[in-house]
């Protein structure tokens, strides 16, 4: 019985001297900057770049009997992806045998973060060129980056528009109650310089953009997420990309002028630690061929330029 | 409406005794109706939707949903699994012996309990991670936990683990140590002893936090989007969906979280079965 608690008692001990040791060098850890993209310049990367996709993409692309063994892929992708994305899962898997896509969609920033912290992503399709580009400068994914598609910035009010909105100048209106996305989430940054640039319009409403920013009243996790609780009626307005709005239930978009509208240019890349660089590499192909440009449009996404 | 009134007050003393509402008035009854409804009122709300949405049983069988029913029942065996292993020996040692200590031991049973989830995530992504204190060891060796299936079951048997221990250590505490003694004089070895006589003695407490530990795990959300992400058809659990769903399609959502409901309103009554059963007073288990 002594015995017994004597071992029982090392035991804890030990359990506890684990823990701090977990937790001392975590926090050790944590303090690192590895991974923070917003910590200034980064410093040029000193890691021995992975062998370009191109050859990879240049004979998966080819069509006829090509050697590439296709195997499954898990695709980090932006939350405006959700639909063609999901439609084209279903080609793909068709015209790739023994291939299936798994999707995780969510904010481009969040998705960043999982991949820096070691999700085992495949491709990575970003709403922004600047998410792709932090991997890229972080050696978690060999350049270059795919740029696939782009998007413009629209409004969407609930369909029984209880707010009256009816132009992007009504969002300033006090009591307005605007839905919008957390401060890393690309379509922020997209509605801010859209905000900005209607400001600067001659004739625009004094204090617009400060007015917006009063009228905010929850910040979401990624912009399908902004649809969402617009549609569901909790939010009068809120700002997202026109393939959102495209066929979207319960809400009513309006539209944003050409010379102020925001172009958002998506981005897409390999990520470094993928085992299956040759399907990665055939599925940003299939996004740049006539079918996966064709899905894009079908939802509202423009062409890259 | 006032024979739900004794049962509100929660003391089946009262229950049996004739005398009603001694010390409950008019105001008391109002209020403890009030807070019935509050309770009640969202789910219920939640079951209306899905039972009048028609595409329910549409949804229901969806792949997404489909795909992340059968991982979650997939990673909560896992998880039940690993929490019996590993907790049933700690529940007895917690219970049985005492060492300098213990207190240490008891609060970090505790802790996964009270801290919020996405605080355990972070601390399992810290740990696991491959920039974690275990993690960046063994993804040197090719090792990689986070946002996999794996993390998965980490984090619900992490947040999971304390109701099967607490209930586990209550049920051997109340084990009348004569009759163990009574074995013992017989001649019963100590794994005899074990499997033979503590054990079954405490079946229904094993029940009930196996079934308590089941729903906590099945019901397991920011733990598990923080560390294992949320990938469909590997890390996308059922509480998963209903939060990504949400955004693209409501009645997906509606459908996969009136399966959570259900799920958990049958552990309950399970849990109560087996007390009851078994005549066991519930308290000091959860």
């Amino acid at each position: 019985m002594n015995d017994w608690s004597r071992r029982a008692w090392s035991v804890t001990t030990g359990l506890a001297l684990a823990v701090s040791l977990v937790a001392g060098g975590s926090l050790a850890l944590a303090q690192s900057p590895a991974g923070s993209i917003a910590a200034g310049p980064s410093p040029a990367p000193t890691c021995t770049p992975l062998p370009p996709l191109a050859d990879a993409t240049a004979s998966a692309a080819s069509p006829g009997a090509s050697p590439v063994v296709l195997t499954n892929l898990t695709v980090f992708a932006a939350a405006s992806l959700n639909q063609p994305f999901s439609v084209m899962s279903q080609s793909w898997a068709a015209q790739h045998p023994g291939s299936e896509l798994t999707f995780s969609f969510d904010a481009s920033s969040a998705l960043r973060a999982q991949i820096e912290e070691g999700a085992p992503a495949d491709v990575f399709a970003s709403a922004d060129t600047r998410n792709p580009q932090a991997l890229i400068d972080e050696c978690l994914a060999p350049a270059p980056m795919v740029v696939f598609a782009a998007n413009h910035l629209i409004i969407v009010v609930p369909t029984a528009n209880p707010a009256g909105i009816t132009s992007p100048a009504d969002l300033a209106t006090a009591g307005v109650r605007i839905v919008a996305a957390g401060d890393a989430v690309p379509i922020t940054r997209y509605a801010e310089q859209l905000i900005s640039n209607i400001a600067a319009q001659p004739g625009a409403p004094a204090g617009y953009a400060d007015a917006i920013q009063a009228n905010i009243v929850s910040r979401e996790d990624n912009v399908s997420a902004v649809l969402a609780k617009v549609a569901l009626g909790e939010g009068d307005a809120g700002i997202v990309y026109v393939s959102d709005a495209t066929g979207a239930d319960g809400v009513t978009a309006i539209p944003v002028p050409d010379d102020v509208n925001v172009l958002a240019t998506y981005g897409a890349v390999e990520v470094a630690t993928t085992s299956t660089p040759a399907t990665s590499a055939a599925f940003l192909a299939y996004l740049m061929g006539a079918e996966g440009q064709a899905i894009l449009a079908q939802y509202g996404f423009l062409p890259a330029q | 409406m006032t024979a739900s009134v004794p049962v509100l007050a929660g003391t089946r003393r009262r229950r049996r005794s004739s005398h009603h509402s001694v010390d409950l008035g008019p105001v008391g009854i109002v209020l403890s109706v009030v807070g019935l409804l509050f309770l009640g009122l969202p789910v219920a709300a939640l079951l209306v939707r899905a039972v009048l949405g028609e595409q329910l049983l549409a949804t229901a069988s969806s792949k997404a949903v489909v795909d992340a029913l059968i991982l979650s029942l997939f990673t909560t065996l896992c998880s039940l699994v690993l929490i019996v292993v590993f907790g049933t020996p700690l529940a007895l040692l917690l219970a049985r012996r005492s060492f300098r200590g213990k207190w240490l031991a008891d609060v970090l049973v505790d802790l996964p309990m009270i801290l919020p989830p996405t605080v355990a995530g972070l601390a399992l992504l810290l740990a696991f991670g491959v920039r974690g204190t275990l993690g960046m060891p063994l993804d040197a060796l090719g090792f990689r936990i986070p946002f996999t299936t794996l993390a998965v079951v980490l984090a619900q048997t992490f947040v999971a683990a304390p109701l099967y221990i607490r209930s586990l250590r209550a049920g051997f505490a109340s084990i009348d140590r004569t009759v163990e003694e009574a074995a013992q004089v017989d001649g019963a070895t100590r794994l005899q002893l074990l499997t033979r006589v503590t054990m079954p003695l405490a079946t229904p407490a094993v029940g009930a936090g196996l079934a308590l530990a089941w729903a906590r795990a099945l019901g397991e959300f920011g733990a598990t989007i923080m560390f294992a992400g949320n990938i469909e058809g590997r890390t996308q659990t059922l509480p998963l969906v209903v939060y990504s769903k949400f955004q693209t399609s409501l009645d997906a959502s509606v459908a996969a979280a009136a399966v959570l409901v259900m799920a958990a309103f049958g552990v309950l009554v399970a849990v109560r079965l087996t007390r009851w059963r078994a005549g066991v007073d519930g308290r000091g288990m959860v």
